[in-house]
């Protein structure tokens, strides 16, 4: 009996370290399992990391966020894509020609694309997409009728290989428009899953959707009119940007996108089996500032902006590289006259204590905060975890605190601080705003438009040139509009700017040759991704 | 007299008492500890500075140094950690003494009440109210009081259920005593002891359900020196700043520790069923 016990334990004992062991085999199978998979079956394997906007769907027609995950995994495409300076040039389409009115506009059709199921692009295709986007996004956030009016009329000739539109208002650049990803071209036909199997005429195509917060499973897409460099991209979801950090340097991905941490980019940087590609974007971090509350007091809003050092919280560690400083909403990269704009309210943390003083915005009783009509000023702050927007506000706060203004944080997720900004729920609100989304501000500038504002902010001088915008068609006078609107913006001391935000990528060099990392937004997964050699 | 030297003989008992009040000491003179840093002033060029001369535990994402913000953050820890287990003793030892004394429909309602409050797992439960009500440290003190006075209301009716029966009980009802007289006189002094070991023993388990819940978003809210929401601050840079949750855990861990042995010898001094 004694020694049946011992074999027993002996024999348990046995067993466990055989599991331990083939647990550690399984383990070490897995990290392998790109280079394995891409030796043995000859096939090349990239692994993605990447964060999951809405539940990773593919709804192009739903949600924007839908469209542009639908062609930032190289699923779809569009008549006309973004170059990295927000100019558009053809993509699906070969060229187009537009009348003086800027109100009929044909566009002939490549005649070499196919969607990825084998049928072929042809004008009667693409009016059907749009037709269907015209009939499902009605009501829903994509809503196409901001990128083509749904009015529009539409005559696919498949003869002559064009798509005419005519439309009842005349459009400064409808190629712009129609570049935005919920106006990519989707066989609407054959599509049977469109949250997450739809087809497209893009390099990749979804063979398999592992679930919310898990993934994709990508492969090539066999009828594409170019040499796809992967014969299979696996796409695993990351919310956290450690996560990415680690799952790169443990071998588990290839190549992740915006890792946020600035020093792992930094020893990323460092190492040279990384290589860290970083593209000047066209997104603005800002705050805004609710006029319907405290902040209507203008003298506090400027003294606000005085106090805060943009350029400082750029350079610092914690941001480092990943934002650039400004005084506009619109970044200085892009052609709209950056460098003529004048800044009345530089970082002067004294100057903003005698704003304050002087418009007797002062603390009588002595807590460090300042008081307004008799209350202490505090201000609530909402913000979300999300491009390093959190860190920009702690910040603010610090430097507000030197001032003498209080603030109490409110940071929740994404859909907390966007309801609170539609429902002006709010003193601060910080997001970061993609400014060209189809190549051009006019959509972004509403956002101070009195009709379109979520911050109560209404200047008939800006609402005038906003108009004269809608309608303008010459490139020049535009620009001026432009330039003379962020003026206003400034002046009126309207938002505290984060910063411009720069998209960074990184890969392993054992695995990935080139990655190249585009301004716009919407294109991750592209054929400017190859395998090392 | 003689209690005294009881707790005397009792080392164990010694170390962890001196340990805890100097870990409250910490927290009261905070300032003077820290030479009058300001645990919420920074400056962004002295970001993510590792441990050095000028900043012994490094500084954080904002510039401040992280061990003025570690002393500071006793303050927060330790406040609403004794906040809490006070609100739980009181509330659950006057709902059980009532259920327990009172039986019938009262107890039954009580008693079932807390059944609901234990069928789901309190962290669990915790974090659903503390979303439902919003984020605070104060809403985080409610959430947890919430899910865990049930425990004190079980124990102290199954007390008070083991006393009502006794003689001496029935000689005050039979003496004409009013039921608040031997609620205080003799329920009372006889449950107080065994659930004042409960409440030591609960401190270092509900410091880490309020570290838990502010590491989550759902309780201390920056810039406020909290350690559980330190540890959340540097969870993101775990590897390249890894000061910025070293030092906040270890806080937490050295007085969870403390205050779980300080329970266990005052457990060991007091427990009546050891005599």
């Amino acid at each position: 009996m004694k020694h049946s016990k011992k074999y027993l334990v002996m024999g348990i004992a046995a067993v466990l370290s055989l599991s331990l062991f083939s647990g550690c085999s399984s383990f070490a199978d897995s990290e392998n399992t790109g280079d394995e998979q891409a030796d043995t079956a000859g096939e090349e394997v990239l692994n993605f990391g990447c964060q999951m906007y809405d539940d990773g769907s593919l709804n192009f027609a739903l949600a924007p966020s839908s469209a542009w995950n639908a062609m930032r995994y190289g699923i779809t495409e569009s008549l006309f894509k973004f170059n990295d300076d927000m100019s558009t040039e053809p993509w699906l389409a070969k060229s187009y020609t537009v009348n003086d009115e800027h109100t009929e506009w044909v566009i002939t059709l490549r005649d070499d694309i196919c969607f990825s199921d084998g049928c072929p692009v042809t004008p009667s295709k693409v009016k059907e997409c749009f037709e269907y986007l015209k009939e499902v996004s009605e009501g829903s956030s994509a809503n196409a009728e901001k990128y083509l009016e749904f009015e529009a009329e539409i005559t696919a000739d498949d003869e002559a290989n064009t798509l005419t539109i005519v439309t009842s208002k005349p459009y400064n650049d409808l190629p712009g428009q129609l570049a935005y990803p919920v106006m990519a071209v989707v066989d609407i036909e054959h599509t049977e899953d469109f949250m997450n199997n739809v087809i497209g005429t893009g390099p990749y195509m979804v063979n398999q959707f592992n679930g919310v917060g898990v993934g994709y499973e990508m492969a090539a897409n066999p009828n594409y009119y170019e040499e796809v460099p992967y014969d299979k991209v696996n796409i695993l979801f990351m919310g956290d940007a450690s996560a990415k950090t680690m799952a790169l340097q443990s071998g588990q991905v290839d190549l992740v996108e915006n890792i946020t941490n600035v020093a792992d980019i930094q020893d990323f940087q460092e190492n040279s089996d990384f290589t860290v590609d970083i593209a000047t974007g066209v997104r603005c971090g800002f705050s805004w500032m609710n006029l319907e509350g405290v902040l209507s007091n203008e003298a506090l809003r400027q003294a606000m902006i005085m106090a805060i050092d943009k350029e400082g919280i750029c350079e610092s560690t914690t941001i480092g590289g990943l934002y650039t400083a400004g005084i506009s909403v619109l970044p200085s990269n892009l052609d709209y006259g950056y460098d003529e704009l004048n800044d009345p309210y530089p970082y002067d943390p004294e100057g903003a204590k005698k704003v304050l003083d002087d418009a007797g915005i002062v603390d009588t009783d002595g807590d460090g905060i300042r008081e307004l009509d008799g209350q202490n000023i505090n201000l609530r702050y909402v913000s979300y975890e999300n491009r390093l927007l959190n860190d920009f506000s702690d910040a603010h706060t610090q430097y507000l605190a030197e001032i003498g203004i209080g603030v109490t944080a409110e940071y929740g997720s994404s859909d907390d601080q966007w309801s609170k900004l539609a429902a002006g729920d709010y003193d601060l609100n910080n997001n970061n705003w993609i400014t060209v989304g189809n190549g051009d501000p006019l959509e972004y500038l509403g956002n101070w438009y009195s009709k379109t504002t979520y911050c109560g902010y209404s200047n008939p001088e800006y609402d005038k040139l906003y108009e004269s915008l809608q309608n303008e068609l010459d490139p020049e006078k535009r620009k001026e509009l432009v330039k003379e609107m962020q003026q206003i913006i400034i002046d009126d001391a309207l938002v505290l700017v984060d910063g411009y935000y720069n998209s960074s990528m990184v890969y392993s060099n054992k695995s990935v040759g080139y990655a190249h990392i585009h301004t716009a937004d919407y294109y991750w997964l592209t054929t400017e991704i190859v395998p090392a050699e | 007299m003689v209690r005294i030297n009881d707790f005397l003989k009792k080392k164990q008992f010694v170390i962890f008492f001196i340990l805890a009040v100097l870990i409250i000491l910490a927290a009261v003179f905070a300032p003077v500890i820290t030479q009058g840093v300001d645990p919420l002033e920074g400056s962004m060029d002295d970001a993510l500075q590792a441990p050095c001369k000028a900043h012994i535990f490094g500084t954080d994402k904002m510039g401040r140094d992280i061990f003025t913000r570690v002393i500071y953050g006793a303050r927060a820890s330790l406040i609403s950690t004794f906040g809490v287990v006070l609100l739980i003793f009181l509330i659950g030892t006057a709902v059980g003494i009532i259920a327990g004394c009172f039986g019938g429909i009262v107890d039954a309602a009580l008693m079932r009440v807390a059944d609901m409050m234990v069928a789901f797992p309190g962290l669990v439960l915790a974090l659903a109210v503390a979303g439902i009500i919003g984020s605070s440290m104060k809403n985080a003190i409610i959430a947890i009081t919430i899910v865990s006075w049930t425990k004190y209301a079980r124990l102290a009716r199954s007390l008070v259920l083991k006393i009502k029966d006794r003689d001496y009980v029935s000689a005050a009802i039979v003496s004409g005593a009013r039921t608040s007289h031997i609620i205080r006189s003799y329920m009372l002094p006889n449950a107080l002891p065994i659930l004042i070991i409960t409440a030591a023993t609960d401190v270092g388990s509900m410091m880490l359900e309020l570290a838990a819940l502010s590491f989550l978003g759902f309780g201390a809210k920056p810039p406020t020196p909290e350690w559980g929401y330190m540890l959340n601050e540097g969870r993101g840079l775990i590897q390249s700043a890894p000061w910025m949750m070293i030092f906040p855990g270890l806080a937490i861990f050295l007085v969870v520790v403390v205050f779980n042995m300080l329970g266990d010898s005052l457990r060991d001094i007091m427990d009546p069923r050891d005599e």
